[in-house]
């Protein structure tokens, strides 16, 4: 008995898995770049000889982490200078304050004091880009490929890089991934863009949470009832007398 | 007591008898939990175990020797058997994801050799190969690891469908058994197959197998009250 009382708590963490990244999604529906997440199940190791019984029987379910949905989000216009869409498989490459580099499709840029462009959290793009005194953000231009410039004067470039394994990057917050031995090393993205004055909304449809959230809490409540049954039989088992 | 002096056959068969239906329906109700922790996970198929009576034993006239009858001594339990059924397919617009619609099974090898699953849920490895959510390779129809393309997909006739007979499961989704041959199904891309469990059912059947656990541990209250009254009560002056 005690068996199934484990393979329906299982059951019960696996829901769990489930509603916290739904939960994730649905607090980040309005994150620029944002990608929802996706949640596997599987079962777990049979073994024989419950109880005595030869019959090879499961332990439960188990969430895993499968990666996150590539669907493009939608790109809305803002008319801001500094902001850019990401169109395509790829993100901007920023580096963190420890030298560490990131990855992010958050493309809502801003100007630090010493007027390099950043993101919304003061990370650098690398490599870094400085805008010169006296020009007006307005006046800033960024290509399709990411070349920053002022008229005729190049500043820089945002680089476009992806990863082989998107579904490996690991998500630090602030919207930024870094690359891990599951997602392979960042290498120069192929087909991926910028749109200046526009940024890319989330891609989490609420649709599509509300029911995970409503199938994950049906049998999160079933889970607990299989519990409840689970412990019946036990407590019938402790009524027979010795 | 019988004329010879022994005890007549096993007093207590009927204990053992309620007893063995007990452990039965604990094994069943194991069994359930399982599918029912189950019902998220894709291409999840069911198991019910075979339940047999042991082989039935002569009783006899405990005065005159005479045989009486025949009763069963209880519940064994068989090999269970999982419910391979095809179960519909539901979109989830992922390319990677694939099910297979009719009968078959994907392939992918794993350190222990190769593996069976109804699971399509894949993705991309570093090595740009399709692999499945263990990491492991998923296999073509002539048994070659598939590479994804530059735009992230795989067209679903790349994947191999196999035969597996006697599929066993293991466990992370896999079954094993022998292969034979090429599987009847189709695969479809952006798909994946619900999980046979009905949650319903799983519940009602739940709450059968407590209530027979229930019967049996009423049927031996009652045996070990009579086995009382026979041994403290019958033959006692003035009781």
């Amino acid at each position: 008995m005690l068996e199934g009382l484990y393979s329906a708590a299982s059951g019960m963490e696996a829901q769990q898995a489930q509603f916290d990244a739904v939960s994730n999604d649905m607090a980040n529906v309005d994150t620029p770049g944002y990608q929802s997440t996706i949640v596997g199940f599987h079962d777990l190791l049979y073994s024989n000889g419950n109880y005595g019984s030869n019959v090879p029987t499961g332990a439960g379910a188990e969430a895993e982490q499968m990666g996150r949905d590539q669907t493009q989000g939608a790109i809305q216009q803002t008319g801001q200078p500094l902001d850019v869409a990401v169109e395509g498989q790829g993100f901007i490459e920023v580096r963190r304050p420890d030298g560490t580099i990131g990855l992010t499709r958050n493309g809502s840029l801003q100007l630090n004091n010493k007027r390099q462009l950043t993101t919304q959290t003061g990370m650098l793009t690398q490599p870094p880009i400085t805008i010169p005194a006296g020009v007006d953000p307005s006046q800033v231009s960024i290509a399709s490929n990411g070349t920053v410039s002022v008229g005729k004067q190049t500043l820089g470039k945002l680089s476009l890089v992806d990863v082989p394994a998107p579904d490996g990057l690991v998500a630090d917050g602030d919207s930024v991934f870094s690359a891990t031995a599951a997602s392979g090393a960042i290498r120069a993205a192929k087909g991926a863009s910028v749109q200046q004055g526009a940024l890319e909304g989330s891609n989490v449809d609420m649709g599509a949470e509300m029911s995970k959230m409503m199938a994950a809490q049906q049998q999160y409540s079933m889970g607990s009832n299989a519990i409840n049954y689970e412990a019946q039989m036990i407590s019938i088992a402790n009524q027979i007398k010795p | 007591m019988m004329k010879d002096g022994r005890l007549p056959g096993a007093m207590d068969t009927g204990l053992y008898i309620a007893a063995s239906g007990m452990l039965a329906q604990q094994v069943r109700e194991d069994q359930l939990a399982n599918d029912l922790s189950n019902a998220s996970t894709p291409g999840y198929k069911t198991d019910a175990s075979v339940q047999s009576d042991f082989g039935s034993m002569l009783l006899a006239n405990t005065a005159s020797g005479q045989p009486i009858g025949q009763i069963n001594t209880g519940v064994q339990l068989g090999t269970p058997v999982t419910n391979m059924t095809p179960q519909s397919l539901h979109s989830t617009g992922q390319p990677l994801d694939f099910g297979i619609a009719g009968t078959g099974f994907f392939a992918v090898r794993t350190s222990q050799g190769v593996r069976y699953t109804r699971d399509g849920q894949f993705a991309e490895d570093a090595q740009g190969l399709l692999v499945d959510g263990q990491g492991n390779d998923v296999l073509s129809q002539n048994g070659a690891p598939i590479a994804v393309s530059a735009q992230g997909t795989v067209p679903a006739s790349s994947l191999g469908v196999f035969n597996v007979n006697n599929p066993t499961k293991q466990g992370d989704n896999y079954y094993t058994g022998a292969a034979g041959g090429r599987g009847a199904g189709v695969v479809k891309q952006g798909e994946l197959e619900d999980s046979a469990v009905d949650a319903v059912n799983t519940m009602v059947h739940m709450i059968t197998a407590t209530q027979t656990y229930q019967a049996g541990e009423n049927a031996i209250q009652t045996i070990d009250s009579t086995m009382q009254q026979s041994a403290s009560s019958v033959g006692s002056l003035g009781g």
